[in-house]
């Protein structure tokens, strides 16, 4: 058993004194998990995403009652630190900076805007509820279909809450005994009144109430790095498993592998070592990524127990693929290349650089197959302020997966000339 | 000329004597362009936002959220039973869950006592964006009885009803007056795209594609300081001192080749985003051919300046790999750059990923000629120029 111990020990502060897989264990992940804070808006106070500042470009031609609200909203403080609003003098100012790439949407709210909506004498006497209406135009840059998608939310929102002011002022006005003999001024004054009072309604005032709960939310608020650090240290933890078992065919080749085999030291406590030194090390990386995470990022991970078990199981399922990949492989250059492949396939299936609900559903499926995902899934889990307890589903599937693929690999290694002096 | 094609022959053929070459070279950029544009569905999809609806009430109330919903730009609602929505949600497959409880009605609505339930992963856009949606198609079903209910509460301000009855009918001859006036509601936004010379349709495939292009050309190319540190490493730099061979001949051989093969690997690429995704990159040919151009040499270039300072062909490998996946992720290539914050996206100016990013957009996405990609195509040279220049100073033998 010491002997096995000292083998991996061995392994451990080899791959800890080479730069060039530091670089590659720890600095790479790190910087990319910096990079992914930033478009997270992580560190810009953003809480769903890096959106901040979209310049979008207002034209208020109305300047009326509804044409200001507009501006209004979007010069409020709710969506300071969303939007950028600048006004332009004329649609075709407007529309000539989202040309120029200079914005991401100009909203132009045309002359007699306020006019077609607010009930006036013409429309109650016509009977015509719906004047000829006068739209808004948003002019969107094709370049920025998110930031446009942003401002034209905020302009249906509007919309909405001004229709439901009409409908609600014309449904009391007309219904008001005596409309039919009050002059045009007193109708005027009424429906403005009476469509301020409407439109100043806000949504929980609606007549159905909409409860609304985010998952864990009470305990614990999401940090999307708790995510992004797990899913670039995963990652990387499948380059760390295949240069460990890389390692084996070095010494092979340097010829350490059979010195060793010709000590009274077992095949078994050698590969034992191998496989202890790849676990220690992908242990010791996913370890410091977590706690540099908590660090410098405050990223709080809760249990600390649960998130130990959880790196465990994660890096032994993991040492799996790396120690089969290494049985398959012919050679170092070979089990390096595939081992490349392997981290960056097992990334994108894994969920590490796009959710897995955004990805077709074979691929879901698939991504069971790697413990980026499981994993991912367990420290999702306690980030939103779960324990050990709840990780039951992840760290089984984990493990289970490490063991079979061990079981597979020894079988191959006892098939081939590898571990043989 | 002949000892310069002779090092691109020899690079080749060093660089595809094992088939793991061309995983990297071809086979993983198709997969990635592939799965991430496949989240980002194509326009003949459904690109909505899926919504979980677990519908318990089933009253006509109900239906007509559901069929708002339907009929929202947002979302899109798949009616599910509670026990289905609940597992896909614990197991994060659903960014959300509406829940329309039973008991909900008209009555109910009239009553002031409907209420239904949304659940939502936290810090997720999606369910964010669903949310809205909700609310709106909400506000939609419930503002006729909102209307009602306002004009009761006015018109028993004027002048109080006579008896219940008097009032209940009011309601109703106010509800369906809101009904009536909600629909004749006309359209009242129009929402125009920016016109591009070719009327192209934005499809943020084109970002996956051109993005990828990007990230797996980059990193190879900076791999050419591996290149230098493995000659340096095995000597075969030192005995080129004893051939008749100059220096700029040496590097002209290698960087050529590899930048030849950068391009043939982006025309493959291409070709992929051409036939496969249907993206429209051959516009106009000559500014793509800029284009790549001016991005293999500026990549090739940065590669060069790397293999003047590094030691071993280990520490070479690994940064241009970081150093490529950094570049990319920062100059836009994984995510579209208006997701940063504008200071970041100021700071990434500094980066030919970003350049050459906002160039590939140019043309696939604005429909843009050469002309317009001229900006770019120059800041790249200039990268080349000054990455070149340090390369070839700071070069070395041994």
């Amino acid at each position: 058993m010491q002997k096995l111990f000292l083998i991996g020990i061995k392994d451990l502060k080899l791959a800890f004194r080479d730069r060039a897989a530091l670089m590659f264990m720890l600095l790479a992940p790190f910087l990319l998990t910096l990079g992914l804070g930033f478009v997270t808006g992580r560190f810009s106070g953003g809480s769903t995403s890096g959106l901040s500042d979209i310049p979008v470009v207002i034209v208020n031609l109305d300047k009326a009652q509804l044409g200001d609200a507009l501006l209004d909203v979007f010069y409020s403080d709710d969506l300071s630190a969303l939007l950028e609003p600048a006004e332009a003098d004329s649609p075709e100012a407007a529309r000539r900076l989202i040309d120029e790439d200079q914005a991401a949407a100009a909203v132009i709210i045309p002359a007699g805007f306020s006019e077609s909506i607010i009930p006036s004498r013409e429309m109650l006497d016509a009977g015509a509820f719906s004047a000829e209406p006068v739209q808004i135009e948003i002019y969107t840059n094709p370049a920025r279909p998110t930031s446009a998608g942003v401002v034209k939310a905020v302009v249906d929102e509007f919309i909405s809450r001004v229709e439901e002011g009409r409908i609600g002022s014309m449904t009391s006005i007309l219904g008001i005994p005596g409309i039919e003999t009050m002059s045009s001024l007193e109708v005027e004054g009424l429906a403005q009144e009476m469509f301020a009072e409407a439109d100043g309604q806000d949504f929980s005032s609606a007549a159905i109430t909409l409860r609304t709960d985010s998952q864990g939310a009470d305990a614990v608020e999401f940090d999307p790095l708790a995510y992004m650090a797990p899913g670039m240290a995963l990652m990387f933890l499948m380059f760390t498993v295949s240069y460990g078992g890389r390692s084996l065919l070095v010494e092979k080749i340097q010829g350490t592998l059979p010195r060793l085999l010709v000590s009274p030291t077992r095949p078994w406590q050698v590969l034992g070592g191998k496989v202890l030194g790849i676990f220690l090390t992908g242990y010791a990386q996913v370890g410091i990524l977590i706690i540099a995470s908590a660090l410098f990022f405050q990223v709080r991970w809760g249990d600390p127990l649960g998130i130990a078990m959880l790196i465990a199981a994660a890096v032994f399922g993991a040492c799996g693929w790396g120690l089969l990949l290494t049985a398959l492989g012919r050679s170092t250059g070979q089990v390096g290349a595939l081992g490349s492949a392997m981290m960056l396939i097992f990334g994108i299936l894994g969920g590490t650089f796009i959710s897995l609900e955004d990805m077709p559903a074979f691929v879901r499926a698939i991504s069971a197959i790697t413990p980026n995902a499981w994993g991912l899934d367990g420290f999702t889990t306690l980030a939103l302020g779960g324990s050990l307890a709840d990780l039951g589903k992840p760290i089984l599937s984990l493990l289970v997966m490490g063991a079979s693929l061990f079981v597979i690999s020894a079988f191959i290694f006892g098939r081939s000339n590898v571990m043989k002096r | 000329m002949r000892k310069i094609l002779a090092i691109i022959i020899k690079d080749a053929i060093m660089r595809f004597s094992g088939f793991s070459e061309l995983l990297f070279f071809i086979i993983l950029p198709i997969i990635f362009t592939f799965l991430l544009a496949g989240g980002t569905p194509s326009g003949d999809e459904d690109a909505r936002i899926r919504l979980l609806v677990v519908d318990e009430a089933q009253t006509a109330l109900s239906a007509q959220i559901v069929s708002e919903l339907a009929a929202s730009s947002a979302v899109r609602p798949e009616v599910v039973s509670r026990a289905d929505a609940e597992e896909q949600f614990s197991q994060r497959r659903a960014s959300s869950i509406f829940i329309i409880p039973a008991g909900l009605d008209t009555a109910s609505l009239q009553e002031g006592t409907a209420a239904v339930d949304f659940r939502q992963q936290p810090n997720n856009l999606n369910a964010s964006i669903a949310q809205r949606a909700i609310q709106t198609a909400l506000r939609r079903v419930s503002s006729a009885v909102s209307a009602a209910n306002t004009a009761v509460s006015q018109r028993e301000e004027a002048m109080p009803f006579a008896s219940d009855a008097e009032k209940a009918a009011y309601f109703d001859q106010s509800l369906e007056l809101a009904r009536e006036l909600q629909e004749d509601t006309p359209q009242r936004v129009t929402v125009i795209r920016a016109a591009t010379p070719d009327q192209v349709e934005y499809d943020p495939r084109a970002n996956s594609s051109a993005g990828q292009l990007i990230t797996w050309v980059f990193i190879p190319l900076f791999g050419i300081s591996e290149l230098f540190a493995y000659e340096r490493a095995t000597g075969t730099l030192r005995r080129l001192l004893t051939t008749p061979t100059r220096k700029a001949t040496y590097l002209l051989g290698t960087i050529s080749g590899q930048v030849l093969m950068a391009i043939v690997q982006m025309l493959l690429l291409v070709g992929f985003g051409i036939l496969v995704m249907k993206l429209a990159w051959g516009r106009d040919p000559l500014a793509l051919a800029v284009m790549l151009v001016c991005s293999a040499l500026a990549a090739a270039a940065i590669g060069s300046a790397m293999g003047a300072f590094v030691k071993t062909s280990g520490q070479a490998n690994g940064l241009s790999i970081m150093l490529g996946m950094v570049m990319a992720l920062m100059g836009g290539c994984w995510y579209p750059i208006e997701l940063f914050p504008p200071a970041i996206q100021t700071f990434v100016k500094v980066l030919p990923t970003t350049w050459a990013m906002q160039g590939m957009l140019d043309l696939v996405l604005r429909g843009g000629g050469l002309v317009d990609i001229l900006p770019e195509a120059g800041v790249l040279l200039g990268f080349a120029a000054v990455f070149f220049a340090v390369g070839v100073w700071r070069f070395r033998y041994e």
